[in-house]
């Protein structure tokens, strides 16, 4: 049974290796992504240093200065996964039919031993196509999951690939921004 | 003729800063002027100790909810001393301790999981031949 897990962790290795190379080939290393993901971050970075210094301000000035900042870097954001989205759906066409095909080999298998019971809405997933009741049966896609998640996120982050900080705060408080934050 | 000891100095703060991120992460109350570097030894440090939690359960065995449990509290205890007793940083400048504490958690959980369940799997189970 360890062959097969560790078989599994050796496809999500690979298959995260595969991925961020397509991604490296088809966007990182073209010069409009390298141009707007420095764009995003410096740009983040200086928003960030803006707000905290005048964040309470009621100088209608530095507001409008800050606004004026944030759509610009909402505009550079929209362009960045824009350039991104194209790669990434030609990507996922290719892993969904490379899942297909891994978990047709191992379809019905228990792959391993979970020593928890999950939850029941994971159930569906720890458990799936696999025969008979025992919930801590252990199905490939579970656990190729997380296997891609946590060895994707690391070698994104040793390659360098990850987005930045800063960018990627700024841009999670320009989607959901904090209540009273444009009174 | 007065380049020289500029650039010594500029040598001198260069190799500094080269040496210091292995060892400012293992000394106490460093300093941190680089908010992202601080954040990475978070990062990596979550991310191996989930690892090394997960072979230990793995070994033990812990299992079930205890095991899960035990993993957050010892997770986030254990970075939590690390940056408020242990290099003492200032957590409101990183956005306070709930964001020190989301720093690469679900991908050292996601870590975790994976060695707990193949160590689990490889040491305690043995499978029924009916297959």
């Amino acid at each position: 049974m360890w062959a097969d897990t560790l078989l599994i962790v050796f496809i999500s290795i690979c298959t995260a290796l595969l991925g961020e190379g397509l991604t490296w080939l088809m966007v990182y290393r073209t010069e409009r992504y390298q141009k707007l993901k420095t764009e995003v971050e410096k740009q983040s970075k200086k928003l960030e240093k803006r707000k905290e210094t005048h964040g309470d301000t009621l100088d209608k000035q530095q507001k409008k200065k800050i606004e004026r900042e944030e759509d610009r870097l909402k505009h550079n954001n929209r362009d960045l996964s824009f350039v991104k989205m194209k790669s990434m759906f030609a990507i996922g066409f290719a892993f969904t039919a490379l899942l297909g095909m891994f978990n047709s080999i191992f379809d019905g298998r228990v792959v391993a031993r979970l020593p928890f019971q999950p939850l029941t809405w994971i159930q569906g997933l720890s458990h799936r196509n696999l025969p008979g009741e025992d919930y801590y049966d252990c199905s490939f896609i579970f656990l190729y999951i997380l296997c891609t998640m946590s060895i994707r996120q690391n070698i994104q982050k040793v390659l360098g690939f990850a987005p930045s900080r800063a960018a990627s705060k700024q841009s999670n408080s320009l989607f959901g921004p904090a209540p009273g934050q444009f009174k | 003729m007065s380049t020289k000891p500029k650039l010594a100095e500029k040598n001198g703060t260069i190799k500094a800063k080269e040496l210091s991120v292995w060892t400012r992460a293992i000394t106490a109350n460093s300093e941190w002027p680089d908010k992202d570097e601080f954040l990475d030894v978070i990062y990596w440090s979550r991310q191996v100790l989930g690892i090394i939690l997960g072979i230990i359960w793995g070994i033990f065995p812990l299992k079930g909810f205890l095991g899960l449990a035990l993993f957050f509290i010892i997770n986030a205890g254990i970075l939590y001393f690390y940056f408020s007793n242990f290099q003492c940083v200032d957590e409101e400048e990183y956005g306070g301790p709930w964001e020190l504490t989301k720093e690469g958690f679900m991908t050292s959980f996601a870590g975790f999981l994976v060695t707990w369940i193949i160590i689990y799997t490889g040491l305690h189970y043995e499978p029924d031949d009916t297959l």
